[in-house]
C-alpha cells in the first residue's frame, strides 16, 4: 500500500499537487468565500470536463509522441453530425429552422451514435496515416483540422445552431443527486482511461511505443492496431466534449472552444507527459486540468479580462519550466556531493 | 537541369500549379492578367513573408506557434507607440524597425527557454504565445485602433513596377511584395553561403552531429528563432499597412495555416530538408488555390475544405513516395547482400 502512495506521489505528480494546493490557496485568499461556496464550487464541477475531456484524450496520443490537433474541431464536427441527423430524423425545413426539440429518446440515441460513429472513423483514419504511411501526427491531424473545420463552416454557414431536444441538454446541465451530469461523465471516462492504461496490453504498448518503436515492434506489438486504436479513443473523448459542450451551450458552431486544441496540449504537458512520447500519469495530466480550471475560475470570479485567464496559463507553464530545471539542478548537485562524499 | 533550381518535390508543385492555373484560366481569363497576379501576391505577402521566418525554424528542427502572437504584440505596441507618444518621429520605416526590435526581442526569449532548459519547442511556444498574447489583449482590452496614420497607407500603395489601366487606376508590382521576396532571396543565399546558415541545416539535421562538429548550437537557436521574431514583426507591420487598421485577433489563430505552406514546400517536419524555392512555392499553391475558389464563385465557406484536402493530400503522396523510395533502397541491399553470398 505504501510503494503505492509512493508510486503515485511520485516527482511530479507531488510537485504538481502542491503545485494545485499553493493555485487553490492563492485564489482562496484572492476572492474570499466566494470562491469556496457551492455556487462557484458547481460552476467548476460543470466546466472542468471539457477540459479534462480534451487533455486525457490528447494525452493517449502523447504517449507514443504523436498529437491530435483536430480533437477540438473533431468535437465540433461530432456536434454538427448529431444535429444533422436529428434535423433529418425530425424532417426539419433546413438546419437553422429545425424541429430537433421534438425529438425521441430513439432518435436522440440513433444521432449520437451516428457522431460516435464518425468520430471513430476520424480516429482511424488518423491512427492508419500515422502507422501505415509514417506521416508525423502533426501533419495528419493539421490537415484533417482544417478539412473538418472546413467542413464545420460550409455545413452550418457559419451559424450557430440551437434548438436541442432536453435528452441533449440534460446531459450538460442536470445534475445526479447533487453531482453534476459532465462530472459524472468526466470520473468514469478517467477510470476507463487508467484502466485501459495501466491494466490491459493496450496500455502498456503504448508506453513501449513511446518509449522506443522499433523494440516494441520487434517485441511483438502490432504498430498498426495500437495507433489506431490509440486515435480512436482519442476521437471517442473528442465525441464525449462534444456531448457535454452542445448540452451546455444548447447549440453548436464551426468551431466552438478553438482555443482549446493548446490548452489541452499545454495541459498534457503540465502533467509531465514527454511531448517525445514515453512518459507522463493520467493521474498528473488530472491533476493539471484542476489547475487550469482553478486559475480560470478564480480569475474570472475577479471579473478579469478572461485573456488574464490565457496569459495566466501561458506564465504558469513557464514559471513550472524554471521550477523543474531547478530541481533537476539541485538533485544533479546533490548527487554529485553524495558521490564525491562516497569517494572520499 | 532537373535538380539544379526545384527539386523533385517542387516540380510536381510547380507542376500542379500550372494545370491549376490553365485551368482556371480557360474558365475565366481575367487569372492570368498582371493586375490579377501581382494583387494575389500582395494579399499573401504577410503569410510569405512569415513562411520564410517559419521555413528557418522548421529546418533548424524546431517548432514554433508563438510567432503570430508575437506579431500582433508588436504591431499593437509599435502602431499605439508611434501614434500616442513618439507622434514626431511617426514614419513607415520607423515602425518597421521598432517592431523588428520588438520581435526580435521577444523571439530570442523562446529560443533561449528552448536552449536552456532542453524543453520541446511546441510546448514553449504554446506557452509563450498564450502568455504574451494574453499579457497584450489584457493591456490593450481589445481595442482596435482605427485611423492609423496615413504612411502605413502609402507603404502599401507603393508599386516598384507600376501600369495604368485605360481607367487610369494603377496597378503593378507593389513595395511589400518585392520586400518578401527580396528577402526570401536573401534568406535562401544566407542559409546556402554563410556558416550561420548552414548550422541551421546542420542543427535540423542531425544535433548531435553538429554538435561535434562544432557549430555553436546555442547561438542558431537562439538566431532562428530571433530571426522569427524579427521577421513576424516586420510582417506585422506589412499587415497593418495592408488591412488599415489593428485588429488584436487578425493574426493569431493563422499560424497553422503558415506552417501548413511552408510543409507543403516539401519542408520535413523533423529538420534538415527544404528550401526557400519551395516554400515559395508553397505560399503560391495557397494563393492559386484560394484565389481559383473566389473566380470560380465558389463560398468562402469551402475554403477551409479544400486547404485541408490539399495538406492532406500533398502530405500523403510526399509521404508515399518516400515509402516507395525505402523500398527501394531495402531491395537494393538484399539484392547486394546476395550477390555478396554468392
Amino acid at each position: 500500500m505504501f510503494t503505492r502512495i509512493k508510486e503515485f506521489f511520485d516527482g511530479t505528480t507531488l510537485s504538481l499537487f502542491v503545485t494545485m494546493v499553493l493555485v487553490f490557496l492563492y485564489m482562496y485568499l484572492l476572492n474570499g468565500g466566494k470562491y469556496v461556496d457551492s455556487y462557484n464550487i458547481r460552476s467548476m464541477a460543470y466546466q472542468l470536463p471539457i477540459i479534462g475531456f480534451l487533455a486525457v484524450g490528447m494525452m493517449f496520443t502523447m504517449l507514443t509522441g504523436g498529437i491530435n490537433l483536430a480533437i477540438v474541431s473533431n468535437a465540433n464536427l461530432n456536434g454538427l453530425i448529431i444535429c444533422l441527423t436529428l434535423s433529418w430524423l425530425t424532417n426539419s425545413d433546413s438546419l437553422v429552422r429545425n424541429n430537433m426539440k421534438n425529438a425521441t429518446v430513439a432518435q436522440v440515441v440513433i444521432a449520437i451514435a451516428v457522431g460516435v460513429a464518425i468520430s471513430v472513423a476520424i480516429g482511424v483514419f488518423h491512427g492508419f496515416m500515422v502507422a501505415w504511411l509514417r506521416i508525423p501526427a502533426l501533419l495528419v491531424t493539421l490537415g484533417t483540422m482544417t478539412f473538418i473545420i472546413g467542413v464545420n463552416e460550409a455545413a452550418t454557414r457559419g451559424y450557430t445552431i440551437s434548438g436541442f431536444p432536453a435528452y441533449i441538454t440534460s446531459i450538460g446541465t442536470e445534475n445526479l443527486w447533487g453531482i453534476p451530469i459532465p462530472m459524472i461523465l468526466f470520473v468514469l471516462s478517467c477510470i476507463v482511461a487508467w484502466l485501459l492504461l495501466y491494466r490491459t496490453r493496450f496500455g502498456f504498448s503504448l508506453y513501449m511505443m513511446g518509449a522506443n518503436e522499433t523494440a516494441a515492434k520487434f517485441s511483438g506489438v502490432n504498430i498498426m492496431k495500437i495507433s489506431i486504436l490509440q486515435y480512436v479513443v482519442s476521437s471517442l473523448f473528442a465525441s464525449l466534449t462534444s456531448l457535454v459542450m452542445i448540452g451546455q451551450l444548447n447549440s453548436i458552431k464551426a468551431n466552438y472552444y478553438e482555443s482549446y486544441v493548446l490548452v489541452a496540449v499545454l495541459a498534457c504537458f503540465l502533467g509531465g507527459v514527454d511531448p517525445n512520447g514515453g512518459f507522463g500519469r493520467l493521474a498528473s495530466v488530472i491533476v493539471a486540468t484542476f489547475i487550469l480550471q482553478f486559475i480560470s475560475s478564480g480569475l474570472n470570479l475577479q471579473r478579469l479580462d478572461p485573456y488574464m485567464v490565457t496569459a495566466m496559463w501561458g506564465g504558469i507553464v513557464i514559471i513550472l519550466i524554471f521550477g523543474r530545471a531547478l530541481i533537476a539542478y539541485f538533485r544533479s548537485q546533490l548527487k554529485r556531493k553524495t558521490l564525491e562524499g562516497g569517494l572520499l | 537541369m532537373r535538380r539544379y533550381f526545384f527539386n523533385r518535390h517542387e516540380w510536381f508543385l510547380v507542376g500542379v500549379l500550372v494545370v491549376l492555373s490553365a485551368v482556371i484560366t480557360c474558365i475565366n481569363p481575367s487569372f492570368l492578367s498582371f493586375e490579377n497576379i501581382t494583387d494575389l501576391l500582395k494579399s499573401f505577402t504577410v503569410l510569405g513573408i512569415f513562411s520564410l521566418g517559419m521555413f528557418m525554424v522548421i529546418v533548424s528542427g524546431g517548432f514554433d506557434i508563438s510567432f503570430t502572437a508575437i506579431a500582433q504584440a508588436a504591431q499593437y505596441a509599435v502602431v499605439a507607440l508611434l501614434m500616442f507618444r513618439w507622434a514626431s518621429i511617426g514614419d513607415i520605416w520607423v515602425a518597421i524597425f521598432l517592431a523588428v526590435l520588438f520581435g526580435l526581442v521577444l523571439g530570442c526569449v523562446n529560443g533561449a527557454i528552448i536552449h536552456f532548459f532542453k524543453i520541446p519547442p511546441i510546448m514553449v511556444t504554446i506557452a509563450t504565445q498564450n502568455l504574451y498574447y494574453g499579457i497584450m489583449y489584457v493591456i490593450t482590452k481589445g481595442d482596435l485602433i482605427h485611423d492609423i496614420p496615413l504612411y502605413y497607407r502609402e507603404f502599401s500603395y507603393a508599386r516598384v513596377i507600376e501600369f495604368h489601366r485605360v481607367d487610369g487606376a494603377p496597378y503593378g508590382l507593389t513595395l511589400v511584395t518585392a520586400i518578401w521576396i527580396v528577402l526570401g532571396i536573401a534568406a535562401a543565399l544566407f542559409l546556402k553561403y554563410t556558416r550561420l546558415g548552414r548550422s541551421i541545416f546542420a542543427l535540423g539535421g542531425n544535433r548531435i552531429s553538429a554538435e561535434r562538429i562544432g557549430f555553436n548550437i546555442c547561438l542558431t537557436t537562439i538566431f532562428v528563432y530571433g530571426a522569427m521574431g524579427a521577421i513576424a514583426g516586420l510582417a506585422a507591420i506589412v499587415d497593418v499597412s495592408i488591412a488599415g487598421s489593428v485588429i488584436p485577433n487578425s493574426i493569431v489563430g493563422k499560424e497553422l495555416q503558415i506552417i501548413a505552406a511552408v510543409i507543403l514546400g516539401g519542408t520535413a517536419i523533423t529538420g534538415g530538408k527544404g528550401s526557400i524555392q519551395g516554400t515559395f512555392l508553397g505560399v503560391f499553391l495557397f494563393a492559386v488555390l484560394s484565389n481559383s475558389l473566389t473566380l470560380l464563385k465558389i463560398p468562402s465557406y469551402y475554403y477551409k475544405v479544400f486547404t485541408g484536402l490539399v495538406i492532406l493530400l500533398a502530405v500523403a503522396g510526399n509521404a508515399l513516395q518516400i515509402k516507395r523510395q525505402e523500398g527501394k533502397k531495402v531491395r537494393v541491399q538484399v539484392d547486394e547482400i546476395r550477390a555478396g553470398g554468392a
